[in-house]
């Protein structure tokens, strides 16, 4: 149901953290670590992210974008669908489903003026493409219900609804695009465990108020920890890094044999 | 989706033998039953062990030209209709992707009648009013399917009566479904009018206050097309039948803010206090405010007894200010529902002996078109009219309404071969047929109309005079 999260597509497909962590094994056989899979996927939410600044679309269709991208690679793996036709892809579909409908060759020539790497090279044609292959991969199922819309409700709850905090909680509820809660915890425990965070960070005593709520505080305690160890692990990621990942996707049987020979040259080492 | 997640996900669109995608191949298609901007509606059946026989209506969008992917209508029907559930909204059974031509498909469960039609018979056909026991169950089930849409949020921003479809002979004969979700909106956020977003729907059913200029839709504004339907079924007339000023994207629309004024009377400010707020209020005195009516009377336009709960209702549903409007919910509670004859499941066929039941007909079915829409010059199938289920028929007003059916396509076989029906209507019906050739009447005369459809982007009411279009984009 549209309202009802209880009873929408979004609450019936929420996963285990382990069905998320599944490396496809298309991808497997490219030498895509978990490491990497994480890291591509962050990586694409911050293109996302990237781009929806230039079309000016709100958070809420970046936040829908990222779930779909997300959502594609619990099905899908990023060899057959290559993220970086995915991202933009979705960013294009959320605007569709957000109503802010932003158009294919405006995003097309966005990628360009932002990549300059070939591998960024695409035309509308392919957006087009994609965009039906994903409605397939999310089985048409569209609606998403974000954290954003239960913060206002509870920071004003909590007694905490003064523009420092809601612009904490805020910035981390986007953060936590960067990693697959969305599609693990229902949206009202994630915006939960923000304000969990940022009432930490502020000194703000809200155990009371956390008392009071019905919710399983351990949950709400348990998506904290994945933010801040997030935070902890993302602090030094470079550039580097996430291109090497990427190259995995793109490259061909050659690098796969440098990898493995890199890998038994390591067990040989041992 | 669903089972048909296997079968949608393919790109072998063509085969050897047919030009059929894989998925299609489990359907047996009968012909055309409608047409709109967004593309075409046939009507098909299951050929699988399960369900066979069963009637489906599956509606084609077409792959925009201005190379914008999937159209955004499409997207909101299928991912609102992906979410819901209910006995009296249509039911999306499949969503079909064709990679080749990138069209997508949309399959419902078939229905044969609709609110459109079923007035239409009465009026031009019967000569004979709608019967209490079908206006009050027809009523009573589609404020049950708005209830549920309201409660989710929804707002379906395009009640009419051809949206409105009633299932055919079956198990659920005479059950209502709201159909056409391509302008329905979740509102968890403020919602900008549609003429913003460019989309014109018709006006005979909307609210006062979006005429007026209101910036943002609210649940009422589908109340108010429902007591505009509800007239309509008392009377068999539209009850405001403004002429539409298409020209701009205004939603400023004076002639249809007069055919209610000239009904209802002027709104006041002491009853709708927020009307001195409306863009349209405050800058058009001279016009909308200068000219009043006296002895304006709702009762006597639907003929019904002013203290007469059918009568309360009604007037509760056409109520000026959208805050004090009757809603969803409560207008289910009202006293016209729990008095004699009880609203029932099948709207067609009243329970008490002796009443006389009336044969609508069914849905006409133009079995000269494939799934391409090109004309396909084989021997017709003659349509059955039987197991005739329900369906998404979301552009029922669009099908070719003057056919009595089964519509016989011998005139059309006698046409040279042209690659699109299209040019066929174009090309001879107008004299020729209408002159001897061995076609129905109605066969010419529904291209015809398909002919002026698809010059102003809409399409034409064969019920009403020329100038009263209607049109959708």
């Amino acid at each position: 149901m549209a309202t009802n999260f209880w009873t929408s597509s979004h609450y019936k497909q929420l996963v285990e953290p382990e069905e998320v962590d599944m490396v496809n094994p298309l991808d497997k056989e490219k030498g895509i670590t978990l490491e990497d899979f994480k890291l591509i996927k962050m990586h694409m939410a911050n293109c996302i992210s990237k781009l929806a600044q230039h079309v000016k679309v709100r958070q809420r269709v970046v936040a829908t974008a990222v779930t779909y991208m997300r959502r594609v690679y619990t099905r899908k793996s990023m060899a057959e669908y290559d993220p970086r036709l995915v991202a933009p892809t979705c960013l294009y579909l959320a605007s569709k489903a957000e109503e802010s409908t932003v158009q294919a060759r405006l995003l097309v020539f966005y990628i360009k003026k932002s990549y300059t790497d070939d591998k960024y090279r695409f035309e509308i044609k392919d957006i087009l493409e994609m965009e039906m292959k994903i409605l397939e991969a999310l089985n048409y199922y569209l609606v998403v219900f974000h954290p954003y819309r239960s913060l206002s409700q509870l920071l004003q709850d909590a007694g905490l609804s003064d523009i420092n905090m809601t612009q904490l909680t805020w910035g981390l509820i986007n953060d936590t695009y960067k990693m697959d809660l969305i599609l693990v915890h229902p949206p009202h425990l994630i915006a939960l465990a923000c304000i969990y965070i940022a009432s930490v960070l502020r000194e703000k005593d809200t155990t009371a108020w956390f008392e009071e709520l019905r919710v399983d505080m351990n949950v709400v305690k348990n998506i904290s920890m994945e933010i801040l160890d997030f935070y902890e692990g993302n602090r030094m990621i470079s550039d580097e890094r996430i291109n090497a990942a990427l190259n995995k996707l793109s490259s061909s049987v050659l690098y796969i044999k440098v990898h493995l020979l890199v890998s038994f040259q390591g067990h040989a080492l041992v | 989706m669903g089972d048909g997640n296997s079968a949608s996900g393919n790109n072998r669109s063509n085969n050897n033998n047919s030009n059929k995608p894989e998925w299609l191949q489990q359907y047996d298609l009968i012909g055309k039953i409608g047409e709109g901007t967004y593309g075409l509606v046939f009507l098909a059946r299951i050929k699988s062990a399960t369900n066979r026989g069963k009637s489906i209506a599956i509606k084609k969008f077409k792959q925009s030209k201005d190379g914008d992917g999937v159209s955004p209508t499409a997207i909101r029907e299928i991912m609102l209709l992906r979410e819901i559930t209910h006995e009296n909204v249509v039911k999306l059974v499949n969503v079909h992707i064709n990679h080749a031509d990138m069209s997508l498909y949309l399959a419902f469960d078939y229905a044969e009648h609709d609110l459109y039609e079923i007035i239409r018979h009465h009026r031009d056909k019967v000569s004979n009013p709608i019967n209490q026991y079908t206006v009050k169950s027809l009523l009573w089930q589609l404020l049950n399917g708005l209830n549920y849409l309201h409660s989710n949020w929804i707002i379906h921003r395009d009640l009419k009566p051809s949206n409105i479809l009633v299932m055919g002979e079956g198990e659920e004969h005479g059950v209502v479904k709201i159909a056409d979700f391509g302008l329905a909106r979740i509102y968890q956020a403020p919602l900008k009018p549609l003429s913003e977003n460019g989309v014109v729907v018709t006006i005979w059913y909307r609210a006062p206050e979006l005429l007026l200029g209101a910036k943002h839709y609210t649940s009422a504004v589908d109340m108010w097309a429902v007591g505009c339907i509800f007239a309509e079924l008392l009377t068999l007339k539209p009850l405001f039948q403004g002429a539409e000023v298409k020209a701009t994207p205004n939603p400023f629309q004076l002639d249809q803010l007069d055919k209610i004024f000239k009904v209802l009377g002027h709104p006041t400010l002491e009853k709708w206090p927020t009307l001195a707020y409306l863009p349209h209020w405050q800058s058009d005195l001279q016009h909308i405010q200068g000219h009043k009516y006296d002895n304006t009377s709702l009762c006597n336009v639907v003929h019904l007894p002013p203290k007469s709960p059918a009568y309360d209702l009604l007037s509760k549903m056409l109520e000026y200010d959208p805050r004090k409007r009757i809603t969803a919910a409560q207008a289910l509670e009202h006293e016209y529902f729990k008095m004699e004859p009880q609203p029932g499941r099948n709207a067609l066929v009243p329970c008490q002996p002796g009443e006389k039941i009336v044969n609508y007909p069914t849905r006409p079915v133009d079995s000269t078109i494939d799934f391409e829409g090109t004309t396909n010059l084989q021997p017709s199938q003659q349509v059955s009219s039987g197991n005739a289920v329900s369906g998404g028929m979301p552009g029922g007003h669009l099908s070719n309404r003057s056919v009595p059916r089964p519509m016989n396509v011998v005139g059309m076989q006698r046409m040279p071969p042209m690659q699109h029906y299209n040019l066929a209507s174009q090309a001879g019906m107008g004299g020729g047929m209408n002159s001897g050739i061995s076609m129905p009447r109605g066969v010419a005369q529904a291209h015809q109309q398909q002919q002026l459809r698809r010059k102003d982007g809409g399409m034409m009411l064969s019920g009403y005079p020329p100038q009263q279009k209607s049109r959708r984009n």
